[in-house]
């Protein structure tokens, strides 16, 4: 079988683009984890929110990208805001169990929430930007993919500068690496927690919001999507920035080569072999242990 | 005679300080070997190193005439090395003599089929190990409580409930973290008259405290840690007269 | 004293839940009775792993759900009977349980719960897109009723019994555990692994051994369950049979072997009393839980203990 190189450099461009989109949740997940030691199950939901916001947004701005993506991204920080005010700033530090049954019960009741709401059928997304794209000979790719990457890309840079530059990222990376000593220098750990996740929530706004006029948005599709970022967060290290990154990407190439060749659950069923042979061979993630490290 | 106990050029760092630097010593049969040092001098990183809660960055540990670096805590354990912890573990919701009871579980015979089916040799194993653990309730004075959760102890009476279900499986080595660490003075004694008559009755204790005057009281041994290293390792009048010894500590409390 | 009056007092409880057809003849009671019987397996068994042992798993949901497909598909596509499609669904089970939960047993806790999530969430995609051995969303319906030795267990009465004797089984193996120096030594390593390390036990040789029976033993009620609706379909591993096996935990007491066999029995009636949208139902299920755990972590089993130790304290003082 020959392979025309032309397809293969389409289905990497479109690989990179969905892997750094899969890194904005993944991270998320991770920066919790690291700052909480608490794992979101809702976190899917945050991105399904993201995405149906930007698809009411939309025609309310009429049809403008920018505007729209905005508005998700606040909206679903204003959602990571309640989350931790009402709930998970309840929890005490040794809550993990519970922490896990309230956002499972808070993802069931967003996403039948979302079903019951705007029902279940997978809706296409329009934006000005419609399906247009630049070529470069026969490689094409959408200006939707391609700003997505790019807003990606500049999030993962954002976010390195916050942690290491700002005093309230070095603050979070403190209590990641050492609670009591943290507390010890003065930290307030209930806004630096409130803070992480409110920035958590927000990066995965910003993927569901992208992800909306490249995907079909519905109820569901935050439950697909956390599935392989639970496998991101565990290959690249629980609380491990980098390494959630590193895999995110990796994931995305890998099944967008997959994806054009091979049928879709052998995808799915790799994704958590790989996850078990990980934790087999490296019980501590490829890239170590929990840390927020920003580099 | 061989040493019952024996660590060889222990070493272990976090994050590049070395908490316990070369260490080696040596604990004798039947004894009551005390080990004290100033704060962050390497004796509780010492002792997870030698019950297999931290692993070893070099040099080995005997047990017994056996090699045990590198296993597993409860393979240790099962070898015959039981720890306590400074900061008191008790199984807070059981109650007294079932905290007891377990603690000598994995010395009786008998598996899993035995526990399930309520076999004739594990009910056997389970009387034994409630008579064992009467005798020491008596001992630490808690025989009233024994049907009670052990939540509703206080802080003192769990730490003499940690002892006895160290001793439970009457093993080879006894390592007490911390004993008497916020125990009242009166309770002290008590710890103290206990230690002493289960050495009488046969056991060999290791003993890690702060508290100076317990360990120059009950030890036949002192051994001195400072910054990772011993510092002194002789007979409590030895230790105090030792002029190391007084500048290790006052040159750490000044 | 206290043993005599718990024997008797589930004795009763068998004798009236044999009784049952026979004080009704409603279909739709007893198919509810049906339920109840299965849904209490699989919760009890959840007990196991996360009252008793402390470990969350949503592998019981994945459990329950292939349990389900071994025997209806033995029956459907290869060709075996009801029984030894059961046979399939625990054995299978049995290995997986032992295949995902070494390795995720091994290192935290939180890496436990990521893991069995995942292996549920797996399942119900391989249910939905193997089309070739699932039939995908279309499931496997008129999955014909049991048979043994010429008996036919047709009818919802009798299936009852089937049903009945099956949890009656499962419930006395589950309850022998619990009550065994077993159970003292999963409740002793939930409470302090650490401690339990020290005196010589091995955390992850129990924890296998409960996470395990759980598994085999929700398979089954699985495999059972479809017969019972007649159809296997990825419906199976729907989240809401999870959050109604962990519902019924949570309320009736985690580590409670009683209070989650009542809560287990009481509870499956819910569904039938909340017969609006099936997307609201699961809205109300999600808050339930959410206001469960935030106000009544243990349960009522947990929140009566507590009461016991208070007075027991109030009393030594």
């Amino acid at each position: 079988m020959t392979i025309d190189p032309l397809y293969l450099v389409q289905l990497t461009l479109n690989g990179l683009v969905l892997g750094l989109l899969y890194a904005l949740i993944a991270v998320g997940l991770s920066l919790i984890f690291g700052v909480l030691e608490i794992i979101n199950f809702a976190h899917g939901e945050f991105l399904m929110l993201g995405a149906y916001a930007m698809t009411f947004m939309l025609p309310v701005v009429g049809l403008l990208y920018a505007p729209a993506l905005l508005a998700a991204v606040l909206i679903t920080a204003l959602g990571g805001f309640l989350l931790f005010e009402l709930f998970l700033s309840r929890l005490g530090q040794h809550d993990f169990e519970r922490s896990i049954l309230i956002t499972i019960g808070l993802s069931i009741m967003l996403l039948h929430g979302t079903q019951y709401l705007v029902s279940a059928t997978p809706r296409l997304v329009d934006t000005e930007l419609g399906f247009d794209g630049v070529a470069i000979g026969d490689i094409r790719i959408t200006w939707t993919r391609l700003i997505g990457g790019g807003l990606a890309l500049a999030a993962f840079a954002s976010l390195y500068g916050l942690l290491t530059r700002t005093p309230f990222g070095r603050a979070m990376r403190a209590i990641a690496q050492n609670r009591e000593a943290a507390l010890m220098v003065g930290i307030k750990p209930r806004t630096v927690a409130r803070n992480a996740v409110v920035l958590s929530t927000a990066l995965c706004g910003l993927a569901g919001a992208a992800l909306a006029p490249i995907q079909l948005v519905q109820p569901i599709m935050g439950q697909f999507l956390i599935f392989k970022a639970f496998a991101l967060v565990i290959i690249g290290g629980l609380g491990n920035l980098p390494g959630a990154i590193a895999a995110a990407v990796a994931l995305g190439l890998f099944e967008s080569w997959i994806g054009g060749f091979f049928e879709i659950i052998w995808q799915e069923a790799a994704v958590f072999l790989l996850m078990i042979l990980v934790l087999l061979v490296r019980p501590n993630g490829l890239f170590g242990r929990a840390i927020v490290r920003a580099g | 005679m061989t040493a019952l106990l024996a660590l060889e050029h222990v070493t272990k760092s976090y994050s590049g300080v070395r908490a316990v630097d070369d260490v080696s010593l040596a604990v004798a049969r039947h004894g009551i070997t005390g080990l004290i040092g100033p704060n962050g001098s390497g004796k509780s990183t010492t002792i997870d190193c030698l019950s297999g809660f931290q692993a070893l960055d070099r040099g080995r540990v005997v047990l017994d005439g056996v090699e045990i670096t590198g296993w597993a805590p409860h393979r240790i354990a099962r070898a015959g090395l039981i720890r306590t912890f400074q900061t008191v573990r008790v199984y807070d919701a059981l109650s007294v003599l079932d905290n007891l009871k377990l603690a000598a579980q994995q010395a009786a015979p008998g598996g899993w089929l035995d526990a399930l089916l309520r076999t004739r040799r594990h009910g056997a194993a389970d009387r034994a190990a409630a008579a064992r653990a009467r005798e020491l309730l008596a001992l630490i004075g808690l025989a009233r409580h024994e049907a009670v959760p052990a939540a509703i102890l206080s802080y003192g009476q769990k730490k003499l409930l940690a002892l006895a279900a160290a001793l439970m499986p009457r093993p080879k080595l006894v390592v007490l973290d911390e004993p008497v660490a916020g125990v009242n003075p009166t309770r002290i004694r008590e710890v103290e008259t206990v230690i002493r008559q289960l050495h009488a009755a046969g056991e060999t204790f290791l003993i890690v405290e702060h508290n100076v005057d317990f360990i120059m009281n009950l030890c036949d041994r002192v051994i001195v840690f400072d910054q990772g290293r011993t510092l002194m390792d002789g007979t409590p009048a030895e230790v105090r007269k030792d002029p190391r010894v007084l500048e290790a500590y006052l040159g750490a409390g000044a | 004293m206290r043993r005599f009056a718990g024997v008797g007092a589930a004795a009763c409880a068998v004798g009236a839940a044999a009784l049952l057809p026979t004080v009704t003849q409603s279909n739709y009671l007893i198919g509810i009775a049906v339920s109840a019987c299965l849904f209490t397996v699989a919760a009890a068994s959840l007990n196991l792993v996360y009252g008793y042992t402390g470990l969350l798993s949503f592998a019981q949901l994945a459990f329950w759900g292939i349990g389900g497909y071994c025997a209806a598909l033995t029956v459907a596509t290869f060709g075996g009977n009801f029984w030894q499609g059961l046979l399939l669904a625990a054995g299978l089970n049995g290995a997986l349980a032992l295949a995902v939960g070494y390795p995720a047993l091994r290192l935290n806790r939180h890496a436990f719960v990521i893991v069995s999530l995942s292996f549920a969430l797996l399942a119900n995609l391989i249910a939905r897109d193997w089309t070739e051995l699932t039939r995908g969303p279309l499931g496997i319906p008129g999955l014909p009723a049991p048979t043994l030795f010429g008996f036919a267990f047709r009818g919802t009465a009798t299936f009852y019994y089937l049903a009945l004797t099956y949890a009656m089984l499962a419930l006395g193996l589950l309850y022998a555990i619990a009550s065994s120096q077993i159970g003292v030594t999963l409740r002793a390593i939930k409470q302090n692994e650490i401690l339990a390390q020290s005196q010589g036990i091995s955390g992850l040789g129990y924890k296998l051994l409960a996470f395990t029976v759980g598994a085999v033993l929700t398979a089954v009620a699985g495999g059972i369950f479809v017969f019972h609706l007649t159809i296997v379909d990825p419906l199976i591993l729907d989240f809401y049979y999870m959050q109604t096996f962990l519902i019924m935990v949570i309320i009736g007491g985690a580590g409670s072997f009683w209070g989650v066999v009542v809560a287990g029995v009481l509870m499956s009636a819910l569904p039938e009393l909340l017969r609006f949208s099936a997307d609201l139902r699961m809205v109300l299920y999600g808050a339930i839980l959410v206001a469960a755990v935030l106000v009544m972590p243990d349960g009522v089993a947990g929140w009566l203990r507590r009461r016991r130790v208070e007075r027991l304290r109030a009393a030594l003082q």
